[in-house]
């Protein structure tokens, strides 16, 4: 998937990942994607609950070996 | 203003001595919708952490500015970030340390009963509503259906200068992680469990054992011996005092019979062991369960969780006078449909079959235990 932005959550604990991933997301256009690479468990449930109430789209999620990948298309 | 820091213990004492307390949860709402922290005297507001990050001036009008504030989240980092928010508008706020992974994980511990024999201890696992013991004889101590935070009971025993020499599971626990293993294997305890259970690694079957006697102490075991398959749990009656009543009576209600998707021979189970063994024992016994729902509601003028035997006959209609068929129909059909979280991986990790890393421990018995039947419901 190509994304605009990559932001690297890696080491992060709640709640800078989505805190980091709020910031980012404001400096895109609409209909761009942001990629984030987090290590933090509790980023999964949170970025999808958080992508709900601020009308984006979780395009895709994947983890490998305790790392954790989202696309986000900016809505 | 001031951000401070506040442990469970601290926040549970609080819940105790009944002070109003007004707790903003930042987890998400199905988490709180889940579980939280409970108390008559607490006011909650949930609202997710991600939806405070550009400020609080939303919420504001939902704080009182008359009550003690508690910010809690699921592992501390994003409720101090509210707190710290709230401090800056001018109220004063603290965070719970841990987050409720903490509050999951805290035990406390009172005294129940003493006599010149021995001496019982009650843990309440607060944020779980499961329950275990310590009685203390002489020299030595036995503990029942211990959690997995084996330092504690260790901690206990080392306080009173007793060594444990025996463990006792009630049953094979679904909604938490037993420490009976590992703390068998830290103290060299001798661990009993039901084998109808199918645990696969070394213990005392407790079909073999009618009595384990130590010091001053003599504990009946009380079993119904079904054959061929899992008798759901087991009580212990000891020196005609105390029965620890495991899953099968609780101060407000009766077990649950539908974890292992034999509802009827199950409940036929507990009918057998609630009229032909139970009712033996009489009115003046305390009865200690494995869990209990409501803390507030079933703690006793004492401070533990527990009522004599005769006050629990005469709240549930169901522990005499029930015809048989009655009995079983009116368990099955309180059968909740609800599971405790992740059952069966913690079933699999009590039997030996699986193993888990502490993390993966602490993330499978996260949330409510939801294994009393409610008999009011």
């Amino acid at each position: 998937m190509n994304a605009t932005k990559i932001l690297d959550a890696k080491g992060l604990a709640c709640p800078m990942p989505i805190v980091k991933t709020k910031k980012m997301i404001e400096e895109l256009q609409s209909g761009d994607i942001l990629e984030i690479h987090a290590t933090d468990k509790g980023a999964k449930n949170d970025l999808a609950a958080w992508v709900k109430s601020t009308g984006h789209e979780l395009l895709e999620s994947s983890e490998d070996n305790g790392l954790f990948k989202f696309w986000i298309k900016k809505g | 203003m001031s951000v401070t820091v506040k442990t469970a213990q601290q926040i549970f004492d609080q819940v105790l001595n009944k002070e109003e307390l007004f707790i903003l949860d930042v987890r998400n709402k199905d988490d709180f919708k889940d579980w939280k922290i409970e108390g008559k005297q607490i006011d909650h507001f949930n609202i997710p952490y991600f939806e405070l990050i550009d400020g609080v001036e939303e919420i504001m009008d939902k704080i009182p500015s008359d009550k003690e504030i508690i910010v809690v989240c699921a592992k501390e980092g994003s409720s101090k970030m509210v707190a710290e928010m709230l401090s800056e508008q001018g109220l004063t706020a603290s965070y719970l340390k841990g987050g409720m992974k903490s509050w999951s994980e805290y035990l406390y511990k009172t005294e129940v009963y003493s006599d010149d024999k021995m001496k019982v201890y009650q843990f309440v696992r607060v944020g779980k509503g499961c329950l275990s013991y310590m009685i203390v004889s002489g020299e030595e101590a036995l503990i029942v259906d211990p959690s997995r935070f084996t330092d504690i009971y260790k901690k206990a025993a080392k306080d009173e200068g007793v060594n444990i020499t025996h463990i006792v599971d009630s049953h094979l626990h679904a909604d938490h992680i037993s420490g009976g293993r590992i703390l068998a294997e830290e103290t060299g305890a001798n661990y009993y469990l039901m084998k109808s259970e199918g645990a696969i690694f070394d213990f005392k079957a407790l079909e073999n054992y009618n009595k384990i006697d130590f010091e001053h102490v003599s504990l009946e075991v009380i079993a119904v011996k079904t054959p061929g398959h899992t008798p759901g749990s087991v009580s212990f009656f000891v020196n005609e005092k105390v029965l620890f009543s495991g899953d099968t009576i609780f101060v407000s209600g009766l077990g649950r019979p539908d974890l292992g998707g034999k509802v009827r021979e199950w409940a036929k189970d507990l009918y057998d062991t609630v009229y032909n063994k139970v009712s033996l024992i009489t009115d003046d016994v305390i009865v200690l369960p494995a869990h209990y729902a409501d803390f507030e509601e079933e703690v006793n003028v004492a401070g533990y969780i527990g009522e004599i035997l005769g006050e629990i006959r005469k709240q549930n209609e169901m522990m005499s006078n029930q015809s048989e068929s009655d009995f079983v129909e009116h368990v099955a059909q309180s059968a909740s449909s609800e599971t405790p979280p992740n059952f069966e991986e913690i079933i699999a990790i009590n039997r030996g079959v699986e193993e888990a890393e502490e993390e993966k421990q602490q993330e499978l018995e996260i949330g409510p235990n939801r294994c009393a039947v409610h008999h009011t419901n």
